[in-house]
């Protein structure tokens, strides 16, 4: 749904490095290096971003879009 | 009785986060004491309880906690009881152990993420190790309004109570190239830490730290019996730590050694009471 705080297995904190993390491998870097970069050393803190998907961005276009809906409402 | 030997401790590497230490002198019961300790016994500070005011987000309030949970919160332990050493005796808490955090986040124009740079401590020590880790993502018109209590805990009781997100130690490497070895080269080949170095016609080591003590060199040696020795020292250690950043690595270690001492104490007490009961 949303990234997790926590590596699954070793605790290590990686919540806070995936926006850079998603934003620098949308914009062509190669994930292997970004996660280099950013000092994500062992592979069970690796495949947590890099297998992640932000399912919730889909998710919440529906309550985006029910909010469009209500103001268009009240418009006409 | 157990005879003290001389400890000597190197540290190889330190940043403010990491620790890599050389540890003389100890067998493996000590060093995994150690380890065990610092994996379950030193306490730093988590979110433990948390209720909900509001919370229109699309996230239950269940997961909500849980992620708050683990959160890793800077820690004083100077400052703070553990909840049941606390003289306050009380269920709830009092400002000795248990600090107070809040949140109150609302979307109001377009669709956003809450970091946990806006959770509001009481004790401004008392902060989240990051102020970017995203707690949720709330659409227009979505509200979160929760109280979080933190409290100290023990790894044992929770993973989000470890001070530490990795805590291993190993042998320390010894390695031997025999005089008949006639430098073929075929270790240093398959070597997968890039240990052996060749050198006109010996092998050398280059970086024995690395060494994972896999054999894989002594059974790509041609030569019967091989030509390279690779074993490990009985008491010597590479300790590593790496801090959630709760706590400095060294604080951990001491705090480490400091449980370790009591509970040894509280052990030879009890003996000696058995002993005397019997008597
Ligand atoms: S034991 Fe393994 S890691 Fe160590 S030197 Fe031999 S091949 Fe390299
Ligand atoms: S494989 Fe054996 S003989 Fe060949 S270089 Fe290594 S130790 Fe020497
Ligand atoms: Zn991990």
């Amino acid at each position: 749904m949303i990234i997790p705080v926590r590596c699954f297995t070793c605790g290590k904190l990686i919540g806070d490095v995936w926006e850079e993390f998603a934003r620098r491998v949308k914009a062509g870097e190669n994930p292997g290096e970004v996660l280099d970069s950013l000092g994500i050393k062992r592979y069970c803190c690796r495949r947590m971003l890099l297998s992640h998907v932000e399912i919730i961005d889909e998710v919440l276009r529906f309550y985006e879009e029910a909010e469009k809906r209500k103001e268009a409402k009240v418009y006409y | 009785m157990w005879s003290v030997e001389i400890v000597e401790v190197e540290v190889l590497e330190k940043d403010e986060r990491n620790v890599r230490l050389l540890i003389r002198g100890v067998d493996v019961p000590f060093v995994n004491a150690l380890r065990r300790t610092i994996i379950s016994e030193v306490p730093c500070m988590a979110i433990d309880e948390v209720v909900m005011i509001e919370n229109s987000s699309i996230l239950q309030d269940e997961i909500i906690a849980l992620r708050l949970g683990l959160i890793p919160l800077k820690t004083d332990l100077d400052s703070y009881n553990l909840p049941q050493e606390c003289p306050c005796k009380s269920e709830f808490g009092c400002n000795l152990c248990r600090v107070t955090l809040t949140l109150d986040v609302e979307a109001k124009e377009e669709t956003r993420t809450v970091y946990s740079g806006e959770l509001k401590s009481e004790n401004p020590e008392i902060v989240p190790v990051s102020d970017k880790i995203p707690i949720i993502k709330l659409a227009r018109g979505q509200k979160l309004r929760l109280e979080a209590y933190a409290r100290l805990g023990k790894g044992k009781n929770h993973a989000k109570w470890q001070p530490v997100s990795m805590c291993t130690y190993k042998y320390f490497p010894k390695i031997e190239v025999l005089s008949k070895c006639d430098a073929c080269g075929k270790c240093v080949e398959i070597c997968p830490r890039k240990v052996l170095a060749k050198t006109e016609n010996k092998i050398e080591v280059r970086n024995l730290m690395a060494c994972t003590l896999c054999q894989d060199c002594v059974e790509v040696c041609p030569q019967n019996p091989p030509a390279i020795k690779v074993e490990h020292e009985e008491d010597t250690f590479i300790f590593s730590l790496e801090s959630t950043n709760a706590l400095p690595p060294e604080r951990i270690l001491t705090e480490a050694i400091k449980i370790l001492d009591k509970q040894f104490n509280e052990f030879e007490e009890q003996i000696k009471v058995e002993k005397g009961e019997e008597s």
